[in-house]
């Protein structure tokens, strides 16, 4: 029996293999690609590192590069979590108010047509070089796409779904929890997701614009010092930064709405 | 009043002023306890309408329906409808669904284990209680609906087209099945279809309505012996039954 599951766990890796194999070929043959166009075009130290070099003198900087990880994730995971906690809610009660829906959605709509990142000098000028306005711009960043993912979720019950309900007879919360909610809550992944995937951005960016610490900073101190090695190491914490984010929402996707997964995948 | 259910001069038209649709009536009939009604008529002419209006989750434009004695004001919970899209939750599986009908309602799901096996069997659906809907096919995701539909034992049911989007076979075994249901528990049927032949194998009277804005153009009394089985559809007064419904709606040039 075991050997047979074994037999099923590598049919399966192989399986995975020949569906990916080009993909990974394209992956290495990339990096060989940069490791030597360095040395074949002689392209300058101080402008291209080949990946060998980051690897190599990012491991000799890695206690900062943690420490900065720490920093900037910090401020990512704060303002990620303020932004869910007040954006879903709010989305709640425009998707059921219709006063809301006529004063502050269209307020929300205009608002998020303004690049939330062009406040991001105001917020330093006003607080200062510390966290709070970095936790401030990510979740400028994040709350926006939040809340209109919610609004349009919670406002896109079918019909039917909703005659059905009101023919049972049941009471607004007991519909809420066992129909709404559960119905609502892929159109919200999606805000979600889309949040997950900017927030570092704004991190980064806003570090960029003033502050003394995280990822965003080190990357413009070292690239200033002509260390486009260091620079990357740093961009490549900061992608680790974002997947990680992102690869937590995906799996509370996962465990909330598996049916929701499993629907998409057999399609 | 009388039992069973009561249309008085209903009509409704959904919009105001200029683009108003006049979509049905006025429509007067009675329907009595425990029969089965069809009603039949080209899409589009009132048919959803007038179900939904039964169910008290449309309001009629003028005019009253009755059922059981009492008038419908509001939505009613002591019926079982099936809409024309089912109303099935992905996330939930066959017997999650069917309780939910029971959940909703506030009843215990825990006692009625047992109906809700006996509902499933006798829809042949028991070896597909934990299967999630989208891995069912278009018939057995309909027996399930009507599974969830007719869980909480109503006495009236809606059945809006239930079997519209399925092929003729699928179609066949399914009208069997509500037909034995139907004779054992003889709830007050009103089945919504497009189709004929359908409506005739299934009913009591078939109520025949006209292209919009739908009027009752006949309802005709089917007197032919339950269950109607392949005996009863090739007879000469099946076809007859047949003919007679076509020449209406040939005359509205429909077919
Ligand atoms: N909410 C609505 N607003 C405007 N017109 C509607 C609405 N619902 C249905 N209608 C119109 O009323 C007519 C009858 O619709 P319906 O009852 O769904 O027909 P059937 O079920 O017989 O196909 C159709 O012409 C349809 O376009
Ligand atoms: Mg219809």
């Amino acid at each position: 029996m075991a050997s047979f599951k074994g037999n099923r766990f590598l049919a399966m890796l192989l399986e995975r293999a020949r569906h990916s194999w080009m993909f990974v070929a394209f992956f290495i043959g990339f990096f060989l690609f940069w490791e030597y166009s360095i040395v074949w075009f002689d392209i300058p130290r101080y402008i291209l590192t080949p990946p060998s070099v980051v690897i190599e003198k990012g491991a000799a900087d890695l206690d900062r590069l943690l420490y900065y990880t720490y920093v900037t994730g910090l401020e990512t995971t704060l303002g990620y979590a303020v932004a869910v906690i007040l954006a879903l809610p709010l989305g709640l009660a425009i998707a059921f108010s219709s006063i809301l829906k006529r004063t502050i959605y269209p307020f929300i709509v205009c608002i998020e047509m303004v690049p939330k990142i062009a406040f991001a000098p105001l917020f330093i000028s006003w607080l200062g070089f510390g966290l709070l306005p970095k936790v401030i711009i990510v979740f400028l960043v994040c709350f926006f796409p939040i809340v209109l993912n919610a609004i349009l979720a919670f406002n896109s019950l079918s019909e039917e779904l909703t005659m059905f309900t009101r023919s049972t007879g049941s009471g607004v919360w007991r519909t809420f929890f066992k129909v709404r909610l559960p119905a609502a809550l892929p159109q919200c992944f999606v805000g979600f997701k889309y949040a997950a995937i900017n927030a570092t951005v704004g991190a980064a960016i806003a570090e960029f614009i003033g502050s003394d610490e995280g990822l965003g900073f080190y990357i413009q101190i070292v690239t200033g010092n002509m260390r486009p090695d260091l620079a990357f190491a740093g961009i490549f914490f900061l992608t680790l930064l974002g997947m990680c984010l992102f690869g937590m929402v995906t799996l509370a996707e996962r465990l909330l709405i598996p049916w929701h997964i499993s629907i998409r995948r057999a399609k | 009043m009388s039992p069973g259910i009561t249309f008085s001069e209903v009509k409704k038209v959904f919009g105001e002023g200029a683009s108003s649709v006049h979509a049905l009536g006025p429509v007067d009939f009675h329907i009595e306890e425990g029969s089965f009604v069809s009603l039949l008529g080209p899409s589009g002419c009132g048919k959803s309408t007038l179900m939904l209006m039964t169910a008290g989750l449309l309001k009629q434009s003028s005019g009253t329906i009755s059922m059981g004695g009492g008038e419908v004001i509001g939505p009613r919970t002591d019926i079982g409808i099936m809409f024309q899209d089912n109303t099935l939750v992905p996330w939930r599986t066959v017997r999650g669904n069917i309780e939910l009908q029971l959940e909703l309602r506030g009843l215990s799901t825990h006692e009625r284990r047992d109906d809700i096996h006996r509902l499933l069997r006798s829809v042949h659906m028991e070896d597909f209680a934990d299967r999630h809907p989208y891995e069912l096919s278009g018939g057995m995701q309909q027996r399930a609906a009507f599974c969830q539909a007719m869980v909480h034992e109503p006495k009236t049911m809606l059945l809006d087209e239930p079997l519209g989007k399925l092929d003729a076979m699928t179609r066949e075994g399914i009208r069997r099945d509500l037909q034995s249901l139907w004779m054992q528990e003889k709830p007050t049927v009103i089945f919504v279809t497009h189709s004929i032949e359908e409506a005739i194998q299934l009913s009591n009277r078939v109520v025949v309505i006209t292209p919009r804005p739908g009027i009752i153009e006949k309802i005709i009394n089917i007197d032919l012996p339950f269950p109607r089985d392949f005996d009863v559809k090739n007879s000469p007064e099946f076809a007859a039954y047949v003919r007679e419904t076509q020449e209406i709606f040939r005359s509205y040039g429909v077919i």
